[in-house]
């Protein structure tokens, strides 16, 4: 690949300042390439996402958002700040308080803020790059509606267009299908497709292995640590799967199997 | 006296006019973070910033007099307010300990101003506030300290309302969540420092919550609510003054008017409540004639959102 790869992490980890958090991270992800990340609850699947946004300290190696290798620890630092302005990320719906006066379209346009900083208020190309997303997700009709009125699927989709409209060259998503009805879930998939097909890069933490064969090019195995990352076939093997997952239920290639726990130590 | 007199010719005394000055601009800065207060659910950092700033106004007057209140006051609450973001930060989440340093702080207060001579009089002032006493030399600090944190909140209101409504997103876009607290605790500090030389420490707290509640109660469009509650309190503060008048003045009841005002807030509040449960029970066929916009948003979403094509 002749890309410079969009985020790179050598031998990352990211570590809660209390402790806990997932290591050993060697993985790249280039301009139009879906990643799964996939692992049991706890695994620390968003402690990595928290970690790309800066939320997390990074307490070991180095990371990369698309800029040449540097060895200059302080110069990579900044840039890994800098660079921070290219990621788009939708949380989870269940974290907004449903009471909250905000319309639709003023959720979408918190995604232009960034590049506003504190003093501009947004103006004719915010509010058209705003109105382009809301296209994108096929919500322009709820643009005036209060945002805790809309469905689950909603919500979940204008969180998608706030990340899109800020223009993202990496966009992370957490849990992103969790609740979702098939038509939902249908129209994401499309809309991630679609964002590959225009060069950005996708990391999605889920443990819904169909989406990951479905809509990803590779797939990142984590329970603490990394277990495996590459191409999706290689990666989700039954033995791997079974590692991973110690003990729980997971569907795959359409059959659920119960992956046995080691009892007794 | 009549009502007219009151509500108009009052003002035309030089020591009415001041309050007036001085509570309209208070009302409007108290509206306008007071919805943030709301939104962001910090009526329990305020409460204690209303104690914190006590001992700072007994401070000021023990040592530099009347002159001394503001400066004072301002001290300990900006003190008050980048301590306790600190201490929230830090991840000290414990109401209690909170409590404890705060309700000694206001025995401090306690214990400075019965040192001085006019005891009584002077806690009754710090207490229930002389909005009727100010002195024509602190119009000018306490309209500044207003402006001050009008200031603060307008420079950073829409990175306040995101952080507000998703406090993790508004992080991962770089927005600093620290300076973010601190601006606004430091303006709710100020507020608070203002309102104690008007309306008093214990009746701060009205002028700060009431008006963001009615606004929520009034509208569910985000950028309507800073104005609807600047002017809500911006009225509930005057009539509360012409009450406060006419009560003394025309009643000969003395009453300080600190509280007639925080009266007036209530009782404005108790009115927009009544029109908000009455709005919401009449029947859905009288709401639909009017725009749906007016509709309240308990009718909107019993009819469920409206359908958009192939989406439900």
């Amino acid at each position: 690949m002749t890309d410079i790869p969009v985020l790179r992490l050598d031998g990352a980890a990211f570590t809660h300042p209390g402790g806990g958090g997932i290591s050993g991270l060697d993985l790249s992800i280039a301009p139009g390439e879906a990643v799964a990340v996939i692992g049991p609850n706890g695994a620390g699947k968003s402690t990595l996402l928290n970690g790309l946004l800066g939320l997390v300290p990074l307490s070991a190696g180095t990371m990369r958002f698309g800029s040449p290798v540097t060895d200059d620890p302080a110069a990579g630092a900044s840039r890994a700040h800098a660079a921070r302005g290219m990621i788009g990320f939708l949380p989870q719906t269940a974290e907004l308080d449903p009471d909250f006066p905000i319309s639709l379209e003023q959720v979408v346009m918190q995604g232009r803020y960034r590049r506003l900083g504190l003093l501009r208020w947004p103006g004719r190309a915010d509010r058209a790059a705003a109105r382009r997303a809301l296209e994108t997700v096929g919500l322009t009709e709820l643009a005036k509606r209060r945002f805790g009125e809309l469905s689950g699927g909603q919500r979940q989709r204008g969180l998608l267009a706030r990340a899109l409209a800020s223009d993202p060259r990496l966009l992370l998503l957490d849990e992103p299908f969790n609740g979702l009805d098939q038509q939902n879930r249908d129209a994401l998939t499309d809309t991630i497709r679609s964002l590959k097909g225009a060069g950005v890069a996708v990391l999605v933490s889920t443990h819904d292995l169909d989406l990951a064969k479905v809509v990803c090019d590779a797939v990142l195995l984590v329970n603490r640590t990394q277990l495996a990352f590459g191409p999706v076939d290689e990666v989700l093997t039954l033995g791997n799967v079974q590692e991973c997952f110690d003990g729980v239920e997971v569907e795959l290639d359409h059959h659920t199997l119960v992956v046995p726990g080691h009892e007794g130590h | 006296m009549n009502v007219g007199d009151a509500l108009f010719g009052a003002f035309a005394l030089p020591f009415m006019a001041r309050a007036l000055i001085v509570m309209l601009v208070l009302a409007v800065v108290a509206g306008v973070v007071g919805v943030l207060v709301n939104l962001r659910g910090l009526e329990f950092i305020s409460d204690g910033l209303t104690h914190a700033v006590f001992p700072g106004l007994a401070v000021g007057l023990a040592v530099a007099g009347s002159a001394g209140l503001v400066p004072g006051a301002s001290i300990a609450a900006l003190s008050a307010a980048i301590a306790l973001t600190w201490l929230h930060r830090a991840g000290v989440t414990a109401d209690a300990a909170i409590a404890i340093v705060l309700t000694a702080t206001f025995s401090v207060g306690v214990i400075v101003v019965s040192r001085s001579d006019d005891y009584a009089g002077e806690l009754e002032a710090l207490l229930f506030g002389r909005v009727l006493t100010i002195p024509p030399s602190e119009v000018l600090p306490l309209v500044t300290v207003c402006a001050v944190a009008l200031l603060a909140v307008g420079l950073t209101l829409k990175q306040q309302v995101y952080r507000a409504f998703d406090a993790r997103s508004s992080r991962a876009s770089g927005d600093p969540a620290f300076v973010l607290d601190l601006v606004l605790n430091g303006a709710v500090a100020l507020v608070v420092v203002a309102a104690a030389s008007t309306v008093g420490t214990l009746l701060v707290l009205a002028l700060l919550i009431v008006p963001g509640a009615a606004a929520r109660l009034m509208t569910q469009r985000l950028w309507l609510l800073f104005p609807a509650a600047a002017l809500f309190a911006a009225g509930a503060a005057w009539l509360g003054l012409a009450g406060g008048f006419a009560a003394s003045v025309g009643a000969g009841l003395d009453v300080p008017a600190g509280s007639t005002i925080v009266m007036a807030f209530v009782l404005a509040y108790a009115l927009v409540l009544l029109a908000r449960l009455v709005s919401d029970a009449r029947p859905p066929s009288w709401r639909t004639r009017r725009s749906s916009r007016a509709a309240s948003p308990a009718a909107r979403s019993s009819h469920g959102p409206a359908p958009a094509q192939g989406m439900r």
